[in-house]
């Protein structure tokens, strides 16, 4: 299997006042293409530091992160931004659309930035779209959609862009029963169908039921990391 | 750069009018500031041109030729010839639009009820009428006809003083060549209109008449001229100076101070009022520039996150500022013109009554839209407000996606 993102004895420590707080205290991880990945641990533990590094959001204290095989911790906040538009999909907990653009901007609004050309980047908008069963809704804005649609056309943005690796934080937290199953239903039918990789950081045990590696990070470290079938998942 | 126009354009206009209230406020805030600039600036510029043309077009022309001394002592004393040679080449070319002879002499006229002093004028009327607006502003009676005319015209104040009207005679008494009272009994002929001080100061009548009064033979006092372009007159007058370095020549702004002063005051306050307004203004749209950015902070962090490079997030900013800004100036620009349109026939400045008159403004004020001034200021207030909203673009532009988003 190919790593796509390479964690190497990865520190962090973050300063509060004269005190020096470790959150990630020397993390090993390979997430490998296909990967439908949870990140689970107590508050504190460090996920969301782990997330964010391995995003590119922020930066280790220490160690190495690789992502497609580049240095993360050599690149300038100009070719970090590169990096995430290209290699990295978000969908965030609180869904994080852009209020002034319609569902089908917001998903073409990456690959804007990627100048892909205007008639291919609303032809691959609408496809995503219609992934995420939103065909109908394209040209309604954020305020018009119901928090699970919300957070359907952020997986259709993540997509969007073909990302070497998607990355969800509490991805379902803001949504119904219902909702959030659909949610991950979807998730799971595009890495299975597409080998979208995915790693999500979550406290919801529906999640953690249908993904095929379970990582617990603990104090900083990596506590556990398993593999599983889907049968023994589910 | 095209592409990411078209990415960055509609976001800034949709992220204008997500707050229409703040908006409103600033383009109103920016709008008035201009307008206010606009229309001082073509106030003060119809108040300096009126001073000017006032003081040019009723007897001083854009330069006056004298001899040597004359200006300290204007007495008969100090004449010189008709223009001749080269000087006189310079008069009669395309460089000057026209000119007259003048003698020019301090008198004392007399009616049967009063006496007064005044300077009496000997001119050319054809010529003068191509230089000044004084024949046409003789409302009562006729101006002269010809350089022999023997009638005088005068101011009407100075004729309501002396108790005189048209018809009948009054006397004036000049020095002569030799220093000896010279008299002459003048028919009015005619009254003409003017500021004030004008009116009481000169009397006008034919220069061969005022020549034989004087004994001077074909001798004047003055020569005035006017050129097809002000800005051209240094040019004129280097050349008239080198062509008869023994005559005194200067232009209107030694020989009309007070007019020169207000032009370039004016000049000077426009951009006071300028620096001032923007000042002002510029507190505003940094303040709510600053405002909006504060407020969105978390969606800057997402852009970037998203992949939206920093340098793109400050073009985003300032895009908005440049569009709000311009909104603004747009509506700053149109109100400034309704405003100088509102007045086709010029301001009355009769309220004021000889206020106006001692800083030498005409009665009427004709304010009149100058292109190139409005796209200069406007453009130095669109200017100045985008560089100003970069401090509040480089801050959104320089966030931390994982401090703005508080968490990922």
């Amino acid at each position: 299997m190919t790593a796509i993102v390479d964690c190497k004895g990865i520190t962090k420590h973050y300063r509060q006042g004269s005190i020096d707080v470790p959150a990630l205290r020397g993390v090993d991880l390979a997430i490998e293409q296909g990967d439908f990945a949870s990140l689970a641990g107590p508050s504190g533990s460090g996920k969301t530091t782990l997330l964010n590094i391995v995003g590119g959001l922020d930066r280790p204290t220490d160690g190495t992160i690789s992502i497609d095989g580049q240095d993360l911790t050599a690149l300038d906040n100009e070719d970090l931004a590169d990096l995430r538009l290209r290699k990295i999909g978000f969908v965030f907990q609180a869904y994080n659309l852009i209020p002034v653009l319609s569902a089908v901007e917001n998903v073409e609004f990456t690959l804007q930035l990627m100048d892909v050309p205007a008639a291919e980047r609303r032809e691959r908008a609408k496809e995503m779209l219609q992934q995420v069963g939103l065909e109908s809704m394209e040209n309604r804005r954020p305020s018009r959609l119901s928090g699970g649609q919300q957070q359907r056309v952020a997986v259709a943005r993540a997509l969007a862009s073909r990302p070497s690796i998607v990355l969800a934080d509490e991805p379902t937290a803001n949504l119904d029963t219902q909702t959030a199953e659909d949610l991950i239903a979807l998730m799971s039918r595009l890495n299975e169908r597409y080998g979208v990789t995915f790693l999500m950081a979550t406290h919801d045990d529906r999640v953690i039921s249908r993904t095929r590696r379970h990582i617990v990070i603990a104090d900083g470290r990596v506590a556990s990391d398993e593999r599983r079938t889907l049968e023994m998942a589910g | 750069m095209m592409d990411r126009l078209r990415l960055l354009l509609p976001l800034a206009w949709r992220n204008l009018w997500r707050n229409p209230r703040r908006t409103i406020i600033t383009v109103l805030v920016v709008s008035v500031g201009l307008w206010s600039i606009l229309t001082f600036s073509v106030l003060l510029k119809a108040w300096s041109v009126s001073s000017r043309d006032t003081t040019l077009k009723l007897m001083t022309g854009e330069g006056q030729i004298h001899a040597t001394g004359y200006l300290d002592d204007p007495t008969v004393a100090h004449r010189t010839a008709q223009p001749g040679g080269e000087l006189e080449s310079i008069l009669a070319s395309p460089a000057v639009t026209a000119y007259t002879q003048r003698l020019r002499v301090a008198a004392i006229v007399q009616s049967e009820y009063k006496t007064l002093p005044m300077t009496l004028v000997g001119t050319d009327p054809a010529r003068e009428r191509r230089l000044s607006v004084l024949p046409d502003r003789v409302g009562d009676g006729r101006y002269l006809d010809g350089p022999a005319d023997t009638g005088i015209v005068l101011g009407r104040n100075l004729a309501r003083r002396l108790k005189t009207r048209i018809g009948k005679r009054v006397v004036v008494m000049a020095q002569d060549e030799n220093g000896k009272l010279a008299e002459r009994a003048f028919q009015v002929v005619g009254l003409y209109a003017a500021p004030q001080q004008t009116e009481d100061q000169f009397a006008f009548t034919g220069l061969k008449t005022a020549q034989a009064l004087t004994g001077i033979g074909t001798d004047i006092t003055e020569i005035a001229f006017v050129t097809p372009d002000d800005r051209d007159i240094a040019d004129v007058l280097a050349r008239m100076k080198a062509s008869s370095p023994g005559l005194d020549i200067q232009s209107w702004k030694t020989l009309a101070p007070l007019s020169y002063a207000v032009s370039t005051f004016f000049n000077e306050f426009i951009l006071m009022w300028l620096w001032i307004m923007f000042a002002l203004m510029a507190i505003g749209i940094v303040n709510t520039q600053l405002m909006a950015v504060f407020e969105r902070i978390r969606e800057f962090g997402l852009l970037q996150a998203l992949g939206m490079r920093p340098r793109l997030v400050l073009m985003e900013v300032t895009l908005e500022s440049a569009m709000l800004i311009g909104v603004g100036v747009g509506m700053g620009i149109a109100l400034s013109v309704l405003s100088v349109q509102a007045f086709p026939n010029g301001i009355d400045l009769g309220f004021l009554g000889r206020g106006a008159e001692l800083v030498g403004a005409g009665h009427i004020l004709y304010p009149k839209v100058d292109a190139g001034d409005f796209v200069l200021y406007s453009l130095i207030v669109w200017t100045l407000g985008v560089v100003a909203t970069l401090w509040p673009a480089r801050r959104a532009s320089r966030v931390s996606p994982v401090e703005a988003m508080g968490r990922f």
